[in-house]
């Protein structure tokens, strides 16, 4: 694609997911949206699989806006205003729950998110995953005093049970990531009632973790787990890399991502959820049953090869790898600071 | 007598819709969207919002649903498939039609709002609300019509990119 196309798909990507979030009206929230589904669309390549990808997404997303426009309307109906805060319908708001579900791929609307992904290149994924997630995120924050909790306790924790158990089977890594981003999803939702801060610090730290994976994947360009066995060879550093990204996003101490987990079970717990927390708790470790496997088909045992030499004799990085240092140290040694996140709130 | 004519008009045009959501050929749905258009305005103008309802004929109808027939023509085959061609379509046609006929006769009384006001919230004096909310758009909400604008440049850039080289 030119350069200048580029160019304005990736400012009409901004512009839309700042307009969502800067806006106190629902019709510009909406258009946010819509202006977010849109300009994804064209930079997917043009073979079939990607093509009945991007078909995939925009039906779906399509779908959850027309949801979304149908809350909106019957909000304004019944309560005469448009204000993006003021959800106070019954009604409108959990249509408009079900249509954010739609779009950030929670489950039982989940189906999209695998299919989608692995139809796609690495970095339109990464984009996919971990940008799209922000603005109806923020929707979700604004709206969360007037969301229904059966709702959303149903939602986290099939999402969560599903992005384990849907993930256990897959030998490609984008469809892994991809039951990884409906899982956290599911632990991100569930807290958005009780303390919504904790949804918003949950999803800084799966987009840092997200953005690490799909950054180290890319760099050697593996998207099967076969491949990752012969990434000792091409680049050390990478598998160390993955392995700790991996065990932060599948929430080990002392790593980054114990912390969301930590304080969303903190919180659930101190509301007498007691078997909610036991219950996402439990299915998290589904999550890092296949982490576990992807780190040691990666770093932990070598697969056999035909190389004879241990490892490559130059190190000469093609790629540009500006992003990824930065991205480990968040999403993995920022577990210290979780007094500093907690009083940022 | 109004409500009963808007009433009327609602029926028709949910009717309208069906048509064309149980997919004949595109002509025959651009034939259905044509009819579900000249109601819908017939709606908004019974309503006292005269200049939607005229927005809605020369924009919709006569702007976008003409582009949409010429390229309908242009892609169509010869012989497209109408409404009784299909039997999932002709039933489609039928069951909601039998609904809304049970729906008129099961439900209890419909009620239609109309409530035209001539001063807002404020006490303003405030005549022909929808010209008042095309005016704000060239005034204080510039930015809006902008953003607009720019909205619709990245949807003729997705639609020609997506279908280059095809």
């Amino acid at each position: 694609m030119s350069p200048y196309v580029t160019t304005i798909l990736t400012l009409s990507l901004f512009i839309g997911t700042c307009l969502t979030i800067f806006s106190e009206h629902w019709f510009t929230a909406w258009m946010g949206l819509e202006i977010n589904t849109l300009a994804i669309i064209p930079t997917t390549p043009k073979n079939p699989r990607a093509t009945e990808a991007a078909t995939k997404y925009f039906l779906t997303q399509s779908t959850a806006s027309m949801v979304m426009m149908f809350a909106i309307i019957y909000n304004a109906w019944s309560t005469n205003q448009w204000t993006l805060m003021q959800l106070s319908d019954n009604w409108a708001s959990i249509a408009m729950t079900l249509a954010l579900a739609i779009k950030l791929g929670l489950a039982p609307f989940h189906f999209w998110v695998p299919e989608v992904t692995q139809g796609i290149p690495l970095l339109t994924g990464m984009i996919l995953l971990t940008w799209q997630k922000l603005a109806p995120t923020a929707i979700l924050f604004q709206i969360a005093p007037h969301l229904n909790m059966k709702i959303l306790i149903m939602l986290a924790i099939l999402s969560t049970l599903v992005g384990g158990w849907g993930g256990l089977n897959q030998t490609h890594l984008r469809k892994i990531l991809a039951y990884s981003s409906i899982a956290h999803m599911g632990w991100m939702i569930i807290i958005v009632q009780i303390n919504p801060t904790l949804t918003i610090l949950s999803l800084t730290i799966y987009i840092m973790a997200t953005l690490t994976m799909f950054l180290t994947l890319n760099l050697s360009n593996v998207t099967k787990i076969k491949s990752l066995g012969g990434l000792w060879n091409k680049s050390a550093t990478t598998t160390i890399i993955i392995l700790l990204t991996l065990l932060s996003l599948g929430g080990l101490p002392p790593l980054t991502g114990f912390m969301p987990k930590w304080l969303i079970l903190q919180e659930l717990i101190n509301n007498n959820n007691i078997m909610t927390a036991t219950l996402m708790a439990l299915s998290a470790l589904l999550n890092l049953f296949f982490y576990m496997r992807l780190i040691y088909a990666s770093s932990l045992t070598m697969f056999p090869s035909t190389n004879n030499s241990k490892m490559q004799w130059y190190d000469n990085p093609t790629q540009i790898t500006m992003l990824i240092p930065t991205t480990t140290v968040i999403s993995s040694l920022l577990l210290p600071l979780t007094p500093l996140f907690i009083t940022l709130s | 007598m109004e409500t009963m004519l808007i009433f009327v008009l609602s029926l028709m045009l949910i009717f309208g819709f069906v048509a064309f959501a149980s997919k004949p050929s595109p002509v025959y749905g651009g034939l259905s969207l044509v009819v579900s258009g000249g109601l819908g305005c017939a709606i908004i103008v019974s309503l006292n919002s005269t200049f939607l309802g005229l927005i809605v004929f020369l924009i919709y109808l006569g702007g976008m649903l003409v582009v949409f027939g010429y390229t309908a023509a242009m892609a169509t085959e010869e012989y497209p498939e109408s409404w009784v061609d299909n039997m999932v379509a002709f039933s489609m046609l039928l069951l909601s039609l039998l609904m809304e006929m049970v729906w008129l006769m099961v439900s209890g009384e419909v009620e239609v709002v109309m409530a035209v006001e001539l001063f807002d919230s404020l006490g303003n004096y405030c005549v022909g609300q929808d010209w008042n909310g095309v005016s704000l758009l060239y005034g204080c909400g510039g930015w809006a019509m902008v953003l607009l604008g720019w909205i619709l440049f990245i949807t003729i850039l997705v639609v020609l990119e997506v279908i280059r080289g095809l």
